[in-house]
């Protein structure tokens, strides 16, 4: 007993002490850049070549010019497994040092929006989030480059509608989403859209808990035949509703998912039978670029990266585009860095990088990366940038580029983000809106 | 020697039922409370209050609702997580439509919403028992769970499905809501959950708690000797459900700051359950030690690594830590299947005869 008693007291020392340290102070010749990461959960297989790609290309900077600009970059990753309360709790773990914060999970970017005023960090969303975060004079400390999901859902009803969305009068389109916020986000819009152009939405939820087993979903579809099916699946989700497309016999070209529906693990699945499966995409794998190469000499032929080179992972759009979020990033830190002329930039400082963003096709190709990035600028008043995005198209072994570069329907996608921005901003009173942005 | 009882003499019948009849309880309350009051705010960082503090109370509090119906009452549920979503969801509706309401008052009043619901998904407890009684309330679970996602009302008919906590201030002091310092919302939620505590403490070792005791232990004898099994019962699930609902709140406004309906899923539930039957079931301090094994034990143990500078990446971390806990749970339910509050029943009272082993 005595012990015991012993362990007890000595243990719950240890724990009050590592409970209780603050985390080690920042460096001024570095900078540290933590990411919310899932590579544990039923969303793993898709989140894991993500952050591969992200960490891999911080590391290719520190390897190959020593850091940004001489400045060491540190990458760091807390594991949340896409659960929204592990989310909060690695957001409260690295803020303290971060000049960013990347959520990885619309639950979590909801979660941490609010208090993005308050701790002033920005939050990067690349592709993801909620879409209204595009108001940059409402959500100044958000940003989800360069296309937002109402843009990629703008962009694929005017892709399968040959650019007029009046051709899908009388047609009738279902989505497939996931039950969760990421999967609901673009309902709003694609309500507001049936409404004007005459076509019917069917939205047909998948829960948490049957993302593998979708056959009450697909009997629905098989008994609804809707002309097209959209997809805006994550995880175990889309390999689920795959083969089950595949066993339904549904026709694939009809069936087009969302950037994250468009893993090349989950086609792989069912290979062949999965050819014409189309994902829009603003990020697209070129292994050939002088980046990729780059990549491959100094991070995945010296051991430095974590990736599946038996499963051809490098090759992945997944991988690729984890690759271009850390560039985006970089990017930000390295406007920043010229225009204030600091080593490492505050939060502040990385903000008006991130409003700033000059990313056309020049500085692309600058970075080696042509062709793997749509072009897109930001301001500080759109924090998205808005650049559109290409159909990849599954041709049985491999994502290809299937189309021109499709641009969304600005025009009707802006009064609904404007009104969503002030239903937020109003329902969070009082919430600070930048009056310095003229834009 | 740390615990002796010689000399403490009761000499009147409210000194034989006073809450602490042991001097030493008394005052190791005092230190906790101190610790919990004082010691803790003045040096705790805003990730401490945010991941170990606050979600330890928190889930305390759910726990003990659960504790009064499964651990007092017998009765089990598998439907927490939901009751706490009915109290979340009121609490929401409530701060909405009145928005000049307290948010005590408000968090008071939603508790009585998942009563209510608590009450119409105990009526089966009537008649089924044990298993088939949680099936009944696994319905609960499910029901619940699809109507917050599919009522838009619920929710204000927001894009995301999802309830954002508005700024909430209580005395001039903003509690609730992404302006709020975590230092008042631990204030906020250990008040509650001291108010609470001594309710069901009191609740449990009284009158009510005993009836609860005898349907638990055999409701055929209990009936036998006159308790009334449905008002017993129902009794039980008002209580626990009203407790699990002011937890299912402060979840949500004094913690989370915005929730979704998957939230309240089924893992939730089980968390509480566990929460309750490594703690102990049918003990109030079992809660605590429970919670603190569930929830803040994870998180310390995810920030050793990085404490000792050992080169552990993130996800192996994780891998890691799940297997520890699970170990832990195992290893003290082995060696004490009653719980952590038997744990420490047995300890204090090998201190109260130490050093003589009888």
């Amino acid at each position: 007993m005595k012990t015991l008693l012993k362990t007890a007291i000595l243990s719950s020392a240890l724990v009050l002490g590592a409970g209780f340290s603050e985390p080690a102070a920042a460096q001024d010749d570095s900078i540290y850049i933590p990411n919310l990461s899932y590579r544990t959960g039923p969303f793993a297989a898709t989140g894991t070549p993500l952050m591969n790609g992200q960490r891999d290309y911080i590391t290719l900077l520190n390897e190959r010019d020593g850091g940004l600009n001489g400045v060491k970059l540190v990458y760091d990753e807390c594991e949340t497994g896409y659960n929204t309360e592990k989310g909060v709790e690695c957001y409260e773990k690295t803020k303290a040092n971060a000049v960013v914060t990347q959520p990885w999970s619309t639950g979590i970017t909801l979660q941490v929006l609010p208090k993005s005023n308050v701790d002033e960090i920005p939050i990067l969303a690349p592709g993801y989030g909620f879409s209204p975060m595009a108001d940059g004079k409402v959500f100044q400390w958000a940003f989800n480059p360069p296309s937002s999901y109402w843009d990629g859902a703008s962009m694929i009803l005017r892709n399968i509608s040959d650019g007029n969305l009046d051709n899908l009068k009388d047609k009738k389109i279902a989505l497939l989403h996931l039950d969760h916020p990421y999967g609901k986000e673009p309902i709003p819009l694609l309500e507001a859209l049936a409404a004007k152009h005459g076509f019917t939405l069917l939205p047909i939820p998948v829960g948490l808990t049957e993302m593998q087993n979708q056959s009450a979903q697909w009997l629905q579809i098989r008994r609804e035949r809707p002309d097209f099916v959209l997809m805006w699946g994550w995880g175990a989700m889309n390999a689920g509703a795959l083969t089950e497309a595949v066993k339904t016999k549904y026709p694939m070209d009809q069936f087009v998912g969302i950037w994250w529906s468009g893993h090349d693990g989950d086609l792989k699945l069912v290979g062949e039978d999965g050819k014409g499966y189309r994902s829009v995409s603003w990020s697209v794998p070129n292994s050939e670029s002088p980046l990729m190469q780059d990549i491959k000499k100094y991070v995945v032929d010296t051991g430095k990266s974590l990736i599946n080179q038996g499963e051809g992972e490098f090759d992945w759009v997944f991988y690729q585009r984890g690759l271009m979020i850390s560039a985006i990033l970089v990017e930000g830190i390295n406007a920043a860095q010229e225009q204030f002329d600091v080593k490492s930039p505050n939060p502040e400082q990385l903000r008006w990088g991130l409003e700033n963003l000059n990313l056309d096709e020049a500085r692309i190709q600058a970075l080696g990366a042509e062709g793997m990035l749509v072009p897109f600028n930001t301001s500080c008043a759109d924090h998205t940038g808005h650049g559109g995005g290409w159909m990849l198209q599954w041709d049985g072994a491999k994502f290809v580029k299937a189309s021109e570069l499709l641009t969304p329907d600005r025009a009707a996608i802006e009064p609904l983000e404007d009104k969503e921005a002030q239903e937020y901003a109003s329902a969070n009173a009082p919430w600070p809106i930048n009056e310095e942005c003229k834009m | 020697m740390f615990y002796p009882t010689a000399g403490q003499f009761k000499t009147s019948y409210q000194a034989d039922y006073a809450l602490f009849p042991v001097r030493q309880d008394a005052f190791l309350l005092g230190v906790i409370a101190l610790f919990a009051f004082v010691v803790f705010p003045l040096t705790a960082s805003e990730f401490t209050f945010r991941a170990l503090l606050t979600p330890v109370l928190i889930y305390s509090l759910a726990a003990l609702g659960l504790n009064i119906l499964t651990g007092y009452a017998g009765q089990l549920s598998l439907g927490t997580g939901a009751f706490m979503g009915v109290g979340a969801y009121a609490c929401y509706k409530l701060v909405s439509i009145f928005p000049e309401m307290n948010i005590v008052v408000a968090i008071a009043l939603s508790g009585f919403f998942s009563a209510t619901i608590g009450v119409i998904f105990g009526l089966p407890s009537l008649r089924i028992k044990g298993f088939y009684l949680a099936i009944a309330t696994l319905a609960a679970q499910f029901f619940l769970v699809w109507l917050f996602q599919k009522w838009g009302w619920l929710y204000n008919y927001n894009a995301s499905g999802a309830i954002q906590v508005p700024n909430i201030a209580l005395f001039g002091v903003t509690v609730a809501g992404p302006r709020a310092t975590a230092i008042a919302q631990y204030y906020f939620v250990l008040c509650t959950v001291c108010v609470i505590t001594v309710f069901a403490i009191n609740i449990t070792r009284g009158r009510i708690g005993r009836m609860w005791k005898a349907v638990r232990d055999m409701d055929i004898a209990a009936e036998l000797v006159g308790i009334n099994l449905m008002r017993a019962k129902l009794m039980a699930f008002f209580v626990s459900s009203y407790i699990v609902g002011i937890a299912g709140a402060l979840f949500v406004f004094l913690w989370r700051g915005a929730a979704e309906a998957n939230l309240f899923d089924i893992p939730l539930s089980f968390r509480v359950l566990f929460i309750a039957i490594i703690g102990g079931l049918g003990s109030v301090l079992g809660n605590y030690l429970g919670a603190i094994l569930i929830v803040a034990l994870p998180v310390i143990i995810s920030t050793v690594p990085k404490a000792l500078g050992l080169p552990i990446d993130a996800a192996t971390a994780e891998h890691l830590n799940v297997m520890i806990i699970g170990a832990l749970i195992i290893t003290f339910l082995i060696v004490e299947p009653h719980g952590l509050a038997r744990f420490w029943a047995i300890i204090r009272e090998k201190l109260i005869l130490w050093p003589f082993p009888h």
